[in-house]
């Protein structure tokens, strides 16, 4: 659980949603820009949809149950078979991702 | 170039290139021990070989080997081969052709012969993880991707160590992916059927 910045209150998962980031593996390389995310990742439906050797992203939108402020984690990893090697993991809290995720 | 015989070594290079500068560095030797055994010359005779082979050893097969690769690439960009997998072993290299489904291998200890084949002609693929040992000595020093053409044995090694990592372990599961990925793209190639009029 993450707590939201202002109240500090622990914040509820609202909706989680797999992405696929056309990245070959050998190739990551780390992006903190929200404005990455937005224009290269695929929305997949399960982790079996992304073509083996590419990156997957995983972003949860979580949102403060007193004060309203919401949050989005994006934590990027490389599937390998039935094992998730972990590569980055980002928390963007000024809604940079919030639209994105709606979609 | 579709009944080409892969060859991995050329027997006549790689025993050239280890006996070569052993039979200059005799002849050297031999030379100063009987018309120079002391001087400048002799200093020359005695260290210049031994130096000169421990260069062509040490950098001497990655130089050819890297510059014949350059050479496989312009070779196939310029024949209209779609290179959209290359992937560099540490004694081979594969380029993969999914499109018209051909591939292009060239290996280390064979540099001056590329092959060229259709993917047709591979009969198996595999990945090897290289897992052994039990319990907490479960791991692994080397993961692979194999495939055979006619009846030759080819390893492409995705990750090499001299350590033992486990199985677990970020080098370990990205030669798994690497490996995986490559034997994906193989398969795929290998279920394409081959353009006419490319590399025929």
């Amino acid at each position: 659980m993450i707590g939201a910045g202002k109240c500090q209150s622990q914040m509820e998962e609202k909706k989680r949603q797999l992405y696929m980031l056309p990245m070959i593996v050998g190739n990551y390389t780390s992006h903190e820009n929200a404005e990455y995310y937005k224009k290269n990742l695929i929305k997949v439906n399960q982790k079996s949809d992304i073509p083996t050797g590419n990156y997957a992203c995983g972003m949860i939108q979580y949102e403060c149950p007193e004060c309203g402020h919401e949050a989005v984690k994006l934590s990027i990893f490389l599937p390998v078979r039935d094992i998730e090697k972990q590569e980055d993991a980002f928390l963007f809290e000024k809604g940079e991702l919030d639209d994105f995720i709606r979609k | 170039m579709e009944n080409i015989k892969v060859k991995k070594i050329n027997v006549v290079y790689l025993l050239s290139y280890i006996l070569a500068p052993m039979l200059i560095c005799a002849i050297c030797f031999g030379i100063g021990i009987k018309f120079f055994p002391k001087g400048t010359m002799a200093v020359v005779l005695f260290m210049g070989p031994s130096i000169l082979s421990f260069i062509w050893w040490t950098f001497g097969g990655r130089i050819i080997y890297k510059q014949n690769q350059k050479k496989l690439e312009k070779q196939l960009n310029e024949n209209g081969f779609e290179r959209n997998h290359t992937f560099y072993g540490n004694g081979s290299m594969i380029v993969v052709d999914v499109v018209h489904g051909n591939i292009a291998l060239l290996f280390f200890w064979n540099p001056f012969e590329n092959f060229i084949l259709p993917a047709s002609r591979i009969t198996k693929t595999w990945v090897d993880d290289g897992k052994f040992g039990a319990g907490i000595m479960e791991g692994s020093s080397r993961v692979s991707f194999l495939l055979t053409i006619d009846d030759v044995k080819i390893r492409i090694n995705t990750f090499t160590s001299n350590q033992r990592f486990r199985m677990d372990s970020d080098y370990i599961l990205t030669g798994i992916s690497k490996a995986d990925m490559m034997v994906n793209v193989l398969e795929e190639a290998r279920s394409k059927e081959k353009q006419n009029g490319i590399f025929t």
